[in-house]
């Protein structure tokens, strides 16, 4: 079997293989990766998980996939709806087993920015904002997040604001995938097309790579699923190596 | 969440309220929020958001009838602690039933007539956002409306559905 990864699957399929039997999982808004990855779990796992979605989505069933991973669109076939105020409060009172969170930057730590680059009073560039990860990262049993861009920008030895702290576990970007170990991220994957010191030399913070290994390759169910979500290949081609 | 907590605030009157996570953030100092000790002795903090009462909400609706009362489907997002925190409420809906109709499934009803100010009917409302289950998202016209471009916002106001009405 090849390694064939693209920037896309990379982070799409090792999104998805962080969701576990039985848990709840949650994708919020600008999620559109996370969306996919969920969505991707449903159709090539066997095991049983529960997708709630920022549109109040629960267990949809979406007749087309949207671009946006908060339009209603989400709410398709689904039982019930499982709004803001619900989602919010499930996870604050410790409901809400895996919850993706997108970040502009995040450091060896596993905090996250999505305030401002730069100062706050004299930014470089104001970013949207948390949309509750302050409340959810430390609330969340598990937090993944990811970046579609892996360089000393986005994973940062030192953040330029904590928009969030707390459950990170997971980070995903196109060569990567860390796991935090005894408060620090460690290098649990890289995607075999690039070379281990790679990821090193485009990685912000100190890491420990040992017993790291190379990406086990994309299954013919995860690439099957991955073609029937995005059968135009619209969503791949928005992300660039 | 924060925000929605500071809304919660206002509807039940009272000057904060408390809400889960916050900790280690930069925008509790940011924003001045406050934490708390359980004064019942479980030992934990916990940040209090101060109450938020917006001047006005306004809502967009499936249905209202000629009393305000406004009926939502699908996802209410946050439109209910929006509509309890604010001090006036304007409804604006796809269209104008009879109240028997909103009557005969009262439960659908998200604000009471009583609550809300003014009403206006205008169809595609939300546009060029969705609303359930009428129509979607309008990809295109958000996509034109961010372009950096001049006359961007213009062209964007100009082809608005209340815009291209006749009457």
């Amino acid at each position: 079997m090849t390694n064939d990864w693209t920037p896309f699957s990379h982070i799409v399929v090792n999104l998805a293989r962080q969701i576990r039997p039985g848990e709840i999982a949650f994708s919020g808004v600008n999620s559109t990766l996370a969306m996919l990855a969920c969505l991707l779990a449903k159709r090539a796992y066997d095991f049983h998980f529960t997708y709630l979605n920022v549109a109040g989505g629960v267990e949809p069933v979406p007749r087309t996939i949207p671009h946006s991973s908060s339009d209603p669109a989400l709410v398709a076939g689904s039982p019930a709806i499982f709004g803001n105020e619900d989602f919010y409060d499930l996870c604050a009172r410790g409901g809400l087993d895996l919850v993706f969170l997108g970040c502009a930057q995040v450091d060896g730590e596993g905090r996250t920015n999505v305030s401002v680059i730069g100062e706050w009073k004299n930014p470089k560039v104001r970013l949207p904002g948390g949309g509750g990860a302050a409340v959810m990262m430390p609330t969340a049993k598990r937090v993944v997040t990811w970046r579609t861009e892996h360089s000393t920008r986005t994973l940062v030895e030192k953040l330029d604001f904590v928009t969030a702290a707390g459950n990170l576990q997971t980070v995903v970007t196109p060569i990567a995938v860390f796991q935090k170990r005894a408060g620090r991220l460690a290098l649990e994957f890289w995607n075999p097309q690039v070379a281990l010191d790679e990821v090193a030399r485009r990685t912000g913070f100190r890491f420990d790579a040992s017993g790291a290994r190379p990406a086990a390759p994309i299954s013919t169910r995860e690439r099957a699923a991955l073609e029937s979500l995005d059968p135009q290949g619209e969503f791949a081609a928005a992300i660039r190596p | 969440m924060t925000l929605v907590a500071g809304l919660r605030a206002a509807a039940y009157g009272v000057p904060f309220q408390p809400v889960g996570g916050v900790h280690g953030s930069d925008l509790a100092a940011l924003n001045g929020w406050q934490k708390v000790k359980d004064p019942y002795g479980s030992g934990k903090e916990v940040y209090v958001i101060p109450a938020i009462s917006p001047d006005v909400a306004v809502i967009h609706a499936n249905e209202v009838d000629e009393h305000g009362n406004a009926r939502v489907l699908g996802s209410p997002f946050w439109d209910h602690p929006l509509t309890r925190a604010a001090k006036r409420v304007l409804v604006t809906a796809e269209r104008l039933v009879p109240s028997d109709a909103l009557a005969a499934q009262p439960e659908l009803t998200l604000v009471p007539g009583f609550m809300v100010e003014a009403a206006a009917v205008v169809p595609r409302g939300a546009w060029p956002g969705s609303m359930h289950p009428l129509y979607e998202v309008d990809y295109p016209a958000v996509e034109a409306y961010l372009r950096d471009e001049e006359g961007a916002l213009e062209a964007h106001l100009g082809s608005a559905p209340e815009a291209k009405r006749d009457d």
